[in-house]
């Protein structure tokens, strides 16, 4: 029963596009009511209304600590997909970091290193 | 499927011309030296790629830091415009770091020229199928685990309750 309840919680907090945004907004990192007013365009007080309905569906959780309290995204199917991208960015971010030392040092070494020469005449 | 949003958009530019960095993902010995982080080497006879539409690009990552891991990447190359695009569809696989199980994900690669003889990379990566689509499985384990937790936050507040009562 619970389990029912709860699905219809999660599919009615998901219908609303606005919910759907700051959803989109937690997967990428915990923000609070002021952190996701910014990219939202709405008021203040909207952006809260909006946390309490994801709250009681259980697809965010709300830190008590502090004056500041950060939201989370806890659905674990979107948490797992926000740390897929994570690691993916990650990745991508060390990758592309080594790919320009290595164009900056074929380019610095010149025509003459074979594999790198634009015209095949210059291999003769 | 093939017009849904990718997930992971990157964008950056390169102080090289073109066809350079074309090159340095379409040739084994260029991708072998820059592809991962640092650390993680190709081995040369495991790389094979045939680079063009309906085409593959295969190989092998290890990593000294971590021996026990040994994974395998295998791109079906979907669509190839030399100098300009790669995309295809990344098979990972192998042994993979605990936790992780096998997967699929879409990528596109653009180059595009910029000012002054650079090349700006524009990298599109789309989540695997699982993790953007979670199944009913997925959402009912989620799903078990939040009535769990929830179970237990009445269970806790039924025993203060009960202190309460024996208190009073």
């Amino acid at each position: 029963m619970a389990g029912t309840d709860q699905l219809s919680a999660v599919f009615s907090a998901l219908s609303d596009p606005t919910r759907r945004a700051i959803i989109a907004e937690l997967a990428a990192r915990d923000a609070t009511v002021t952190e996701l007013t910014a990219p939202l365009s709405i008021s203040m007080p909207a952006v809260s209304r909006h946390l309490k309905v994801l709250e009681r569906a259980a697809l965010i959780s709300r830190s008590r600590s502090g004056k500041w309290r950060a939201s989370r995204l806890e659905a674990a199917p979107l948490r797992e997909a926000a740390d897929w991208i994570e690691r993916y960015r990650r990745f991508w971010d060390s990758s592309l970091t080594r790919l320009d030392a290595h164009l900056a040092a074929v380019q610095a070494a010149g025509p003459a290193t074979g594999r790198m020469v634009d015209d095949p005449r210059e291999l003769e | 499927m093939k017009t849904e949003t990718p997930q992971l958009v990157i964008s950056r530019v390169f102080d090289a011309p073109r066809e350079l960095v074309y090159r340095a993902f379409t040739d084994p010995d260029h991708l072998a030296a820059w592809w991962g982080p640092i650390g993680n080497s190709l081995p040369r006879d495991e790389i094979e790629f045939d680079v063009r539409p309906g085409g593959f690009q295969r190989w092998t990552e290890v990593n000294a830091a971590e021996p026990e891991l040994r994974v395998h990447i295998h791109v079906d190359l979907t669509d190839v415009a030399d100098g300009e695009l790669l995309e295809g569809v990344m098979h990972v696989s192998g042994r993979l770091q605990q936790g992780i199980e096998p997967f699929e994900t879409r990528l596109r690669v653009e180059f595009h020229d910029e000012a002054d003889g650079r090349t700006r990379l524009e990298i599109r990566q789309w989540l695997p199928e699982h993790l953007a689509h979670p199944s009913e499985e997925g959402w009912r384990q989620a799903f078990t685990k939040l009535d769990a937790t929830l179970m237990n936050v009445q269970a806790v507040a039924a025993n203060h309750r009960e202190v309460e009562a024996w208190q009073s």
